[in-house]
């Protein structure tokens, strides 16, 4: 799926103005490079504070976990993580998804618990724009 | 410091339980239930009214994890208090969850006193965590089949403890400050939760609401206005458990106001790291 500068550019402003209500932080702060955990402070129950309300304004179903399920693509979970450390092959897999970090701040081991500390804003506005272009999904309560 | 809540075991869904019935779960996402506030209760506030109605969504999305998990407090975007509550008047309750799976549920919700709506809670979001972490699975379900049956006896609850904090110097009209000691043990600790006793997210928040009002109490009105009245809480987030003895730093600061409204933020902290933060409304009446 193919994503340009642009269209993260055209969500961003939304995108900044609503991480910097969740994280209430200046909206100076929430630049596409800044990492949510190191940079903006993020906390486990700020991201889901953040996808909660990136679901509202843009009106999209993120399910929990789209990020690590979209980065590991076809590789199965053992190929992608042994123990609780991230794999070679899971590592280059990350590397390639999460393309707007930079190289250095992927240490090697990485422990799949300190995935969420690379992601970056840029990481949410291409997880809302893959969201726009796929259909909907139904809730994930049973009502019946 | 366990050995100090095995005195309170029998407190468990009595000291901080606010469903008495479940009244109608015509779907998995929609339920209805009531609470009568006892009346021999000093008072029952805006706080613990949310609570209730946070408790009944916690009902239905446990019962969608079929009591696998068990939502705790988190998030919620918007809280209208709409009018007190006396002790005696009975709470109708209901809750819809907007979704609910194995990590997160969100929900909104609402309670009415005597046909009156008195709280209403908007975008609500709570991590779903392993409910045997906390409680009794078997407890839990059995409880459920009893307030979907005949009902819980109303009246067990028997108020709280004063959990008064101590007001710290601070800028006189603009920001409040005040230490909060959680007490060590208390009979809430044996229903919230019974094998993970963490200090309730709705006393943190009525801690704080009492600390804004007496803010509020110390910011100038508009001449031709009357006192300022707390209307509704933003943006409320609770960052992480709070254990029996913690000493809480609390902070209510005036971020804007205007005639007729004022915002207060609010932040708690636990030997400084931050465990919750919210905004206060206020707003005044004008006087005829």
């Amino acid at each position: 799926m193919n994503i340009t500068r642009d269209d993260i550019m055209t969500i961003f402003p939304k995108v900044a103005e609503t991480m910097a209500s969740a994280l209430a932080c200046d909206k100076e702060r929430v630049t596409l490079e800044a990492s949510l955990i190191d940079d903006l402070g993020a906390e486990s129950i700020d991201f889901l504070d953040i996808v909660f309300r990136l679901e509202r304004a843009f009106k999209v179903k993120i399910p929990r976990g789209k990020i690590l399920e979209e980065a590991r693509g076809d590789l199965s979970e053992s190929e992608f993580e042994k123990g609780g450390e991230v794999t070679e092959a899971g590592a280059d897999r990350l590397k390639s998804f999460l393309s707007e970090v930079s190289p250095e701040r992927f240490k090697a081991p990485l422990k799949v618990a300190d995935i969420p500390r690379l992601f970056t804003v840029e990481t949410f506005c291409k997880v809302v724009i893959r969201q726009q272009r796929v259909a909907v999904p139904a809730m994930s309560v049973q009502t019946s | 410091m366990r050995g100090a809540f095995l005195a309170y075991m029998d407190e468990h869904f009595r000291a901080f339980s606010f469903v008495d019935r479940i009244t109608s779960l015509p779907t998995r996402s929609v339920i209805q239930g009531e609470y009568v506030v006892p009346a021999d209760v000093q008072a029952f506030p805006a706080s613990l009214v949310a609570e209730a109605v946070g408790q009944l969504a916690a009902w239905a999305a446990m019962a969608v994890t079929e009591f696998k998990r068990r939502p705790v407090a988190g998030l919620a975007e918007r809280i209208e208090l709409l009018a007190p509550v006396t002790p005696g008047q009975i709470l109708e309750l209901g809750a819809t969850l907007d979704s609910v799976d194995d990590e997160t549920v969100a929900y909104h919700g609402i309670a009415h006193a005597d046909g009156t709506p008195v709280i209403r809670l908007q975008n609500c979001l709570g991590p779903m965590l392993a409910l045997e972490e906390f409680d009794s699975p078997d407890m839990l379900r059995n409880r459920f089949a009893l307030l979907c049956g005949p009902g819980a006896a109303p009246g067990a609850f028997q108020g709280l403890p004063r959990i008064e904090f101590e007001r710290t110097p601070s800028d006189t009209g603009q920001r409040a400050r005040a230490s909060l000691r959680v007490p060590n043990s208390a009979a809430f600790f044996a229903d919230h939760f019974p094998r993970h006793p963490v200090f309730p997210g709705s006393l943190l928040m009525d801690a704080n609401l009492r600390l804004v009002a007496s803010l509020a109490a110390e910011i100038p009105t508009p001449a031709d206005s009357g006192a300022w009245r707390l209307g509704e809480v933003l943006d409320v987030k609770l960052r992480t458990f709070i254990p029996p003895g913690a000493t809480l730093e609390l902070d209510a600061n005036l971020s804007e106001r205007s005639n007729a409204r004022a915002l207060v933020s609010i932040v708690t902290r636990n030997g400084g790291k931050l465990v919750g933060s919210a905004r206060a409304v206020l707003s005044t009446t004008k006087c005829e």
